[in-house]
């Protein structure tokens, strides 16, 4: 440390003779790298005293900022040191047997019913009008134009406006729900560490310290993210965390008469998703953004977003 | 001209970083939730109380194996049909008190389950799953919406039934009498 403090102020002060009375401590020698504002004055008699004064200053700092730093290095030493210890132990006692979940939505099989969208709101008490999960349905038009829709709650009921068959190319659902990624946007800009990734690599939001600020409602690229208008905390679709460690499937899951939702473990490569989605073509939604997704699409258009 | 001259300058730094240190102590004491930090790894740093909140959150949805305890003769029906994967609840309702009655009569003999005619409301028996719901039931997955997967079946109501040539057209059970129950046929 002293060693950093000597080259500071070798770099500011002259190597020939002493700086003139105007002072040119170390704590200069940071803004005058070019010697002009601090210049020497050629090393005379008279220079004497004012180097010894110099000199006495410089010590004084030196000894000064070196007594400042290595306090505050002492200080923060022992939590630094916590830290380490603890994340060495929490690593050490995971070990290989921490679950990495994932999800996987067979956008062929979905025939929107709307089941999963009741399951999850009863299942997580979501206040009418909001949503964890919903069902899109893009419907590509024979002119060209493409139409996304949201399913309703109770399905179809035929009091939907009509759409000529005839003029339909093609026609898909797509259920929604939080992609628990990876990388998650979300989580890095909570100011209040509320926004945490539970062991399973599930995104969880900590209702206690959530001050409802949205700023991952923004964040995420998704918007699967919303205030709770009862809570008046940031809500999001958990995976049903309280079901799935107790060896349950998801709400929505457990909902889907078709089966086009399924949750597992990525972990365990013999588990039926890891084989799925080794096995079959699937992607996740908007892959360029890196945020490494633990939610997988089979059967997913380009138009998808 | 002695070394320690400027010592005052010393004093007030070293009383600001004690000052400091011991007020930040607390501070930290009173700022940081309980238990936070607790559990660190390869994640980031969090509450460990809050995962033990979320999960404590009670789960209400009901699982097939739990009907399936007692009604061992459906899964049989039900096996290898294609409405394996549909579960009790789509059709029957959730018929939480039922279960209650049930879970508590699997511990006392003396408590009797209510005749599934006798219930009302929150559980869809098989009288009411005919009269009140009747064959909507089945139209909420079958009836043809646009977007559906080309291989699932579906239908149009009035053009199905016509084809069929179906004599009560409005019969709540008009589904059931060509398609059957559990053993759903194609």
């Amino acid at each position: 440390m002293l060693d950093i403090l000597n080259i500071l102020s070798d770099q500011g002060g002259c190597q020939s003779g002493g700086c003139s009375s105007g002072g040119c401590g170390s704590s200069d020698a940071l803004w005058s790298e070019g010697s002009s504002a601090c210049g020497c004055s050629g090393g005379g008699p008279a220079d004497l005293v004012a180097e010894d004064g110099a000199q006495l200053r410089r010590d004084f700092l030196k000894n000064a900022s070196s007594i400042v730093l290595g306090s505050v290095t002492l200080t923060l030493l022992p939590g630094s040191l916590g830290a380490a210890d603890k994340a060495a132990g929490a690593t050490a006692a995971s070990g290989d047997s921490e679950p990495l979940y994932g999800f996987l939505v067979d956008t062929d099989k979905c025939i929107g019913a709307g089941k999963c969208l009741t399951a999850c709101r009863e299942e997580n008490n979501v206040p009418e009008g909001q949503a964890r999960t919903w069902v899109e349905r893009y419907i590509h038009f024979k002119d060209g134009n493409i139409q996304v829709d949201l399913v309703p709650e109770v399905g179809y009921t035929g009091e939907e406006p009509e759409i000529d068959p005839e003029t339909v190319d093609k026609a898909y659902f797509v259920p929604k729900l939080c992609n628990h990624c990876a990388d998650a946007p979300c989580n890095q800009v909570c100011p209040t560490h509320a926004s945490i990734t539970a062991p399973g690599g599930v995104e969880l939001v900590d209702p206690d310290l959530c001050i409802g600020c949205a700023y991952c409602v923004q964040a995420c690229p998704y918007g699967v993210r919303f205030i709770n208008h009862e809570t008046g905390n940031a809500d999001k679709c958990t995976w049903c965390y309280h079901r799935i460690t107790q060896d349950q499937t998801p709400a929505c899951v457990e909902a889907c008469p078709t089966g086009a939702r399924l949750f597992g473990r990525l972990d365990d490569p013999n588990s039926e998703i890891s084989q799925k989605i080794r096995s079959l073509p699937n992607s996740v939604l908007k892959e360029h953004l890196g945020t490494h997704p633990k939610l997988h699409y089979i059967g997913l258009n380009g138009e998808v977003v | 001209m002695s070394f320690f001259r400027d010592t005052l300058h010393l004093w007030i730094l070293a009383t600001i970083v004690v000052v400091g240190g011991v007020v930040g102590f607390f501070a930290r004491q009173q700022f940081i939730p309980e238990t936070y930090g607790d559990k660190k790894g390869r994640y980031v740093v969090y509450r460990a109380a809050a995962l033990d909140e979320i999960k404590a959150q009670p789960s209400i949805w009901i699982e097939d194996q739990q009907c399936l305890n007692c009604h061992t003769d459906v899964h049989d029906e039900r096996e290898g049909t294609l409405h394996e994967t549909v579960a009790c609840y789509h059709c029957h309702g959730r018929g939480k008190k039922h279960i209650e009655e049930a879970l508590l009569a699997q511990k006392d003999d003396s408590i009797e389950i209510t005749p599934a005619e006798e219930w009302d409301g929150d559980f869809l028996t098989k009288v009411d799953f005919f009269n009140a719901n009747n064959r909507k039931a089945c139209l909420v997955c079958h009836e043809s919406v646009i977007g559906m997967p080309k291989d699932f079946k579906q239908i149009v109501v009035e053009k199905h039934l016509k084809e069929q040539e179906a004599y009560e057209v409005d019969s709540p059970e008009v589904c059931f009498e060509c398609h059957g129950y559990h053993d759903t046929a194609p």
